[in-house]
C-alpha cells in the first residue's frame, strides 16, 4: 500500500464520520485533532515556549487539539476556550516535535498541524463576538491606518508614511520587483529595510516601492480578524498588478510566510507572482561575489533562528552562511534543532495581548545566550523578535542586531 | 454536561493557600486534566474531571491543600506530566487536582557527592540538558523521556529502557520528600540521610512510597543520582527467520554478563509485520526476516568497544544476522519506538483509520515468553474478530532487571483502538480483554505490570490474585496513612479498606 493510498484511505474512512457538533471551520480539523488526542504523548510540552513559562496544561498544544474533541462531544464551547488560544506564538515547535511528524512524517509526508487549529479557533471566537481586548483594538487600528499600530495606539502608521524609511534611497514606485517592508521594520526599526535596500542596490538588483503598501494581513489571520486580513490581501495584490509587479522581496519572515501561505488561497492567479525571502537573495549575492563584505566586525555573536524560518519553513542554512562570511566576526552557533524550543515570544501578537508572557519567553532566550562563552551580540533575522529580545538584551547587557544591519555594516554601509 | 462544583468556601481557601493565579476552575482547565494517554472512555469524559485545579509552587502549599482536603473531605489527585499509561493521574472521584508542573526547579547540584536535588515538575530530558555540560546525565529513560516528569516517575515506579546499565527510577532516586495523605511532610530514602544510597536503619520506606499511583501522597522534592555521562554508545539490530530464534538469541545476549549492557529488545513476528505494513522505509529487510532484536550498550570507550565485540560473537554463534549500520547506528531509541502513532491503524479490510495506540504491559520471565505471546495474540485477535475497531500491532519484550538484565522481561502487546467509535459494548470488551491479558501474565508466574501500574479498570480486579496477602497489607497501610480516604480515592481497589471497617 503506497503512502498515497494510505492518505486517501484515511480520508475516506473518517470524512463525514463526526457527531456533527463541530462548528464550520473547526470541523475540518476533527481528524487532525484526533490524531494528537489518540497519540497523547505530549512531547510538545517541553518545547512549547508558552508552556515553558506558564506550565498550564490549558496552554499546551495537546489541549488545543483535545478541545476540538471535547467540543465535538459537547463538553466545551468556544466561550470556554477562546482565551486559552491566545497562549501560542505559532512558532511551530509542537508540530515538529510531535511523534506523528517525527516518526512517520517522512513516509507519509505528514506534519501535525497545531497552528491551523489555533488559527481556526481564534477565527471562530471573533466570528462569535468573543474578542481579546488588545487584539481587537490592534485590528481596528490596522484596519483604520492600513498598517499595524507598532508605534503605540495613538501614533498613526498610515500608508502615507509607510515609505518614509526609504527617504534618500532614490527608489522608484512599482516596477517588476518591489520590496515589501513589514510594519514593525518600516516604522519602528527602519534600519532593517534600509540595510536590505542598500545591499540589494549594491548587488545590482533593481526594485521599487509599492505605491500604497498595507499590512500583509498576517497578524489579522493569526488573531482571527480574517475580514480585515482579506482587505489587506486584496489591496496589496491590486497594488502589485497596477504597477506591473511580478516579484516581491520580503525582508521579514512573517510577511513572507503570510504571503506564500495565505495569498494563493485568496487569489487563484497568484502564481504570476514570485515571492522571495530577502535572506535567501542576499545570501546568493554574497555567494556570487556581487556583494562583498570587507569591513571587519569585531564581535562574538550567536544567531537566533526565527521560528517562522527555522520551525515553519526549514530555512536555517542561509543566515549561518552569511554570518560565516563576515570578516572578523566570531560566530558561536547553536544548532537549529536545539533552537526548536527557543522563541522570542513575539509571534502571533502574543506581545499585544500578553506582554508579560512575551517578556518571560524572551528573557529565557537571552538567558540561553548568556550561557555561551564570550558572546556579546545576538543576531536575529526577524524584526518582530528583535523588539522583545532588544528589551531583554538591554537589561542583561547584550546587544541585539538584525542580520541585515550587520551585513550592511560589513559591506561598508551606514544604516 | 455538568461537572459537580466544589463548595465556594473550599475554592476560596485554595486561593488563599496557592494564590489566585494558581487555582483554576474553568471548564477547559478541568476537561484538559481528566485524561492520560491510557485507554480512556471518551464517551464518558465528564466522569473524570476534577472540580478544581491547583498549581502549587511549594511543599507548604501542597501540605496546606491536603490538610484542607481532609477537613472538607474532598478527594485530592496528584498530577505531574500526565503521560502515564495507567490511571494514576485521572481524577475518577473528581475533587482537587494538584498539578505540580510549576514546581520545576533544580534546587542543588552536588558534584562531590554526585546528587541532584529537584522539584517534582522537572522533565528528565530538561534535567539532563542542564547536567551534560557538567559531564553528567540523569539516565531514567522511559519512552516518555521527553515529556514525563520526575514526580510521576516516582508515583509509578517507572521503567527505564537502559536500566540494564543504569537502573530504574527506584534505583536512581536516592531519597524524596512526600506530603502524606494527612498533610504531614516526611522524607524517605534508604535510612535517613538525604544522599545515602544504602542503609540498614529502620524500615525501607522508599519502596513503600515508590509506585503508589498517587494513593499515598504527593512528592514535592527528590534527590537523584548524578551519573557520569557515558563516552560511548553501541547499538545493533539483528534479524531472524522466526520469533523463537530471536527469543533464544535474546537470552544469550542477556546472559553475556557485560556490565555495559543497557538493554536487549525483542520484536515479535506480528510487530515486524506491523512495522512493514506501510513503512518499508523503516525495515529494509528481506522477506525471510520475521523477528528482530536490538542490543544497546553504554559506558566508557574501552569497555564498550570490548563489549561490542563480545555481542557480535554471541550474535554470530546464535544465528543472528546483523541488520546493517544504517538501521543500527544513531537513534536506536526512536527507531524502535516509532510505532506509536495513530497513522498505522487498519480495519480488517485494510482500510486505514486513525487509531489510538495502547500497550498492555507485564513482567514475564524469559522461559514463559513464547507461551504468553501466543495467548496474548489470541486475546487481541478475538477482540478484532468481534469488533472491527481493534488492531493487533505486535509485541515487544525488553530486559527488565536492573544491572543484571535477562531473567525477566517487560513485555508489551500494542493494540490499536479506533476510539472515535467507542460505545459501552466496545469499552466493556476492551476492559475484559485487558483483564485476560493480565490474568495470563499472573498464571505464568509474572506480574501484570512492569512499568505502567496496574490500577486500571479491568486488570485491577486481579490485584488481590497477584499480591495475595500482600494486598491485605496494602489496605491496612492505606487506612493508617489516609484515614479519610482523600488521597486519590477509588484506585487499586483501596476503597475496600474502608468498607471493611464499616
Amino acid at each position: 500500500m503506497s503512502a498515497e493510498d494510505v492518505r486517501k484511505g484515511r480520508e475516506q474512512a473518517t470524512n463525514g464520520d463526526g457527531d456533527g457538533n463541530l462548528p464550520v471551520g473547526i470541523d475540518e480539523w476533527r481528524d487532525a485533532a484526533y490524531n494528537c488526542f489518540s497519540s497523547g504523548h505530549k512531547f510538545c510540552r517541553e518545547v512549547c515556549p508558552v508552556m515553558q513559562v506558564t506550565h498550564d496544561e490549558r496552554h499546551s498544544p495537546t489541549a488545543f487539539h483535545a478541545n476540538v474533541v471535547a467540543m465535538e462531544k459537547g463538553h466545551l464551547d468556544i466561550e470556554d476556550v477562546a482565551e486559552d488560544y491566545v497562549h501560542c506564538t505559532m512558532c511551530g515547535a509542537c508540530e515538529l516535535r510531535c511523534p506523528n511528524t517525527l516518526f512517520t512524517g517522512d513516509f507519509y509526508r505528514f506534519r501535525q498541524r497545531t497552528i491551523g487549529v489555533v488559527r481556526a479557533m481564534r477565527k471562530l471566537a471573533v466570528d462569535r463576538g468573543i474578542h481579546q481586548p488588545n487584539w481587537k483594538r490592534w485590528a481596528e487600528r490596522t484596519d483604520q491606518w492600513g498598517n499595524e499600530p507598532v508605534l503605540g495606539w495613538n501614533i498613526e502608521t498610515s500608508d502615507a508614511k509607510v515609505r518614509d524609511w526609504a527617504v534618500g534611497l532614490d527608489l522608484p514606485t512599482g516596477g517588476e520587483t518591489v520590496i515589501f517592508a513589514d510594519c514593525e521594520a518600516a516604522f519602528k526599526r527602519p534600519s532593517i529595510p534600509r540595510a536590505v535596500a542598500l545591499l540589494l542596490q549594491a548587488g545590482g538588483i533593481e526594485f521599487g516601492l509599492m505605491s500604497q503598501q498595507w499590512c500583509c494581513g498576517g497578524p489579522m489571520f493569526e488573531t482571527g480578524y480574517h475580514d480585515i486580513a482579506h482587505k489587506m490581501v486584496e489591496h496589496n495584490i491590486l497594488d502589485w498588478r497596477r504597477n506591473g509587479t511580478k516579484r516581491i522581496i520580503c525582508p521579514d519572515p512573517h510577511d513572507y510566510i503570510t504571503i506564500i501561505e495565505h495569498y494563493p488561497e485568496l487569489d487563484e492567479n497568484f502564481d504570476e507572482f514570485e515571492v522571495v525571502l530577502a535572506l535567501d537573495l542576499i545570501a546568493d549575492l554574497i555567494r556570487d561575489g556581487k556583494v562583498t563584505l570587507t569591513n571587519e566586525i569585531d564581535s562574538t555573536v550567536t544567531y537566533h533562528d526565527p521560528c517562522r524560518l527555522n520551525k515553519r519553513l526549514g530555512k536555517w542554512q542561509a543566515p549561518r552562511e552569511i554570518l560565516r562570511a563576515i570578516p572578523g566576526l566570531k560566530f558561536v552557533d547553536v544548532d537549529h534543532v536545539t533552537q526548536w524550543s527557543y522563541c522570542s515570544g513575539a509571534g502571533s501578537n502574543l506581545f499585544v495581548e500578553k506582554p508579560e508572557l512575551t517578556a518571560k519567553i524572551s528573557r529565557r532566550r537571552i538567558d540561553k545566550v548568556k550561557e555561551l562563552d564570550g558572546v556579546d551580540t545576538l543576531v536575529s533575522a526577524c524584526p518582530w523578535s528583535e523588539r522583545p529580545l532588544t528589551e531583554q538584551g538591554e537589561a542583561q547587557g547584550l546587544e541585539v542586531y538584525d542580520i541585515f544591519e550587520l551585513v550592511a555594516e560589513a559591506a561598508g554601509f551606514e544604516v | 454536561m455538568a461537572v459537580p462544583t466544589l463548595d465556594t468556601a473550599v475554592v476560596d481557601e485554595l486561593v488563599a493557600i496557592c494564590g489566585e493565579e494558581n487555582v483554576l476552575t474553568g471548564r477547559s482547565a478541568l476537561f484538559n486534566r481528566a485524561r492520560v494517554p491510557a485507554p480512556f472512555p471518551l464517551h464518558r469524559w465528564e466522569q473524570f474531571t476534577p472540580q478544581a485545579v491547583v498549581l502549587p509552587t511549594s511543599t507548604e502549599q501542597v501540605s496546606a491543600v491536603v490538610k484542607l482536603a481532609n477537613r472538607a473531605r474532598v478527594p485530592v489527585v496528584p498530577r505531574a506530566g500526565a503521560t502515564g499509561l495507567s490511571d494514576g493521574a485521572v481524577p475518577i472521584r473528581h475533587g482537587i487536582l494538584v498539578d505540580v508542573k510549576r514546581m520545576d526547579k533544580i534546587l542543588e547540584i552536588d558534584v562531590d557527592d554526585r546528587t541532584v536535588t529537584v522539584q517534582p515538575g522537572i522533565n528528565m530530558m530538561k534535567l539532563s540538558q542542564r547536567l551534560q555540560p557538567l559531564g553528567f546525565i540523569y539516565p531514567d529513560d522511559p519512552a516518555s523521556y521527553p515529556c514525563s516528569l520526575v514526580g510521576g516517575r516516582i508515583g509509578t515506579s517507572g521503567f527505564s529502557l537502559i536500566s540494564g546499565r543504569f537502573g530504574h527510577t527506584r534505583d536512581l532516586v536516592i531519597s524524596f520528600e512526600i506530603v502524606l495523605p494527612t498533610g504531614d511532610v516526611i522524607r524517605v530514602g534508604d535510612g535517613g540521610g538525604r544522599k545515602i544510597r544504602k542503609s540498614s536503619s529502620g524500615y525501607q520506606l522508599k519502596h513503600l512510597f515508590m509506585g503508589h499511583q498517587g494513593t499515598l501522597g504527593i512528592v514535592t522534592e527528590a534527590t537523584l543520582e548524578l551519573v557520569t555521562r557515558p563516552e560511548a554508545e553501541f547499538s545493533a539490530f539483528f534479524s531472524y527467520p522466526s520469533y523463537l530464534d530471536a527469543w533464544r538469541a535474546t537470552g544469550e545476549f542477556a546472559r553475556s554478563g557485560l556490565a555495559t549492557l543497557a538493554g536487549v529488545v525483542l520484536f515479535d513476528e506480528q510487530k515486524v509485520a506491523y512495522l512493514r505494513r506501510d513503512d518499508e522505509a523503516w525495515i529494509p529487510a528481506p522477506d525471510w526476516v520475521k523477528s528482530i532484536t536490538a542490543v544497546a550498550m553504554y559506558g566508557q570507550k574501552d569497555e564498550v568497544r570490548a563489549g561490542a565485540k563480545q555481542i557480535m560473537r554471541i550474535a554470530k554463534a546464535n544465528g543472528s544476522t546483523y541488520a546493517g549500520d544504517e538501521v543500527s547506528q544513531g537513534d536506536w531509541w526512536s527507531r524502535h519506538d516509532r510505532y506509536a502513532t495513530p497513522l498505522h491503524g487498519r480495519t480488517r479490510s485494510g482500510q486505514a483509520v486513525l487509531m489510538s495506540w495502547h500497550c498492555e504491559d507485564a513482567a514475564i520471565n524469559h522461559s514463559q515468553l513464547p507461551a504468553v505471546r501466543e495467548k496474548w495474540h489470541w486475546i487481541v485477535d478475538d477482540l478484532r474478530r468481534r469488533f472491527d475497531t481493534f488492531d493487533d500491532w505486535g509485541m515487544f519484550s525488553y530486559t527488565n532487571g536492573a544491572f543484571r538484565p535477562g531473567g525477566d522481561y517487560l513485555t508489551e502487546i500494542d493494540v490499536g483502538i479506533w476510539e472515535q467509535r467507542y460505545d459501552e459494548e466496545m469499552w466493556a470488551a476492551w476492559v475484559d480483554a485487558k483483564r485476560e491479558i493480565a490474568r495470563v501474565a499472573i498464571e505464568h508466574g509474572g506480574s501484570m505490570s512492569s512499568c505502567h501500574g496496574s490500577c486500571r479498570e479491568g486488570e485491577v480486579d486481579l490485584l488481590p490474585l497477584e499480591l495475595g496477602g500482600g494486598f491485605d497489607v496494602m489496605k491496612k497501610v492505606k487506612r493508617v496513612l489516609d484515614p479519610n480516604n482523600v488521597m486519590n480515592p477509588g484506585k487499586y481497589l483501596l476503597d475496600q479498606a474502608y468498607e471493611e471497617e464499616a
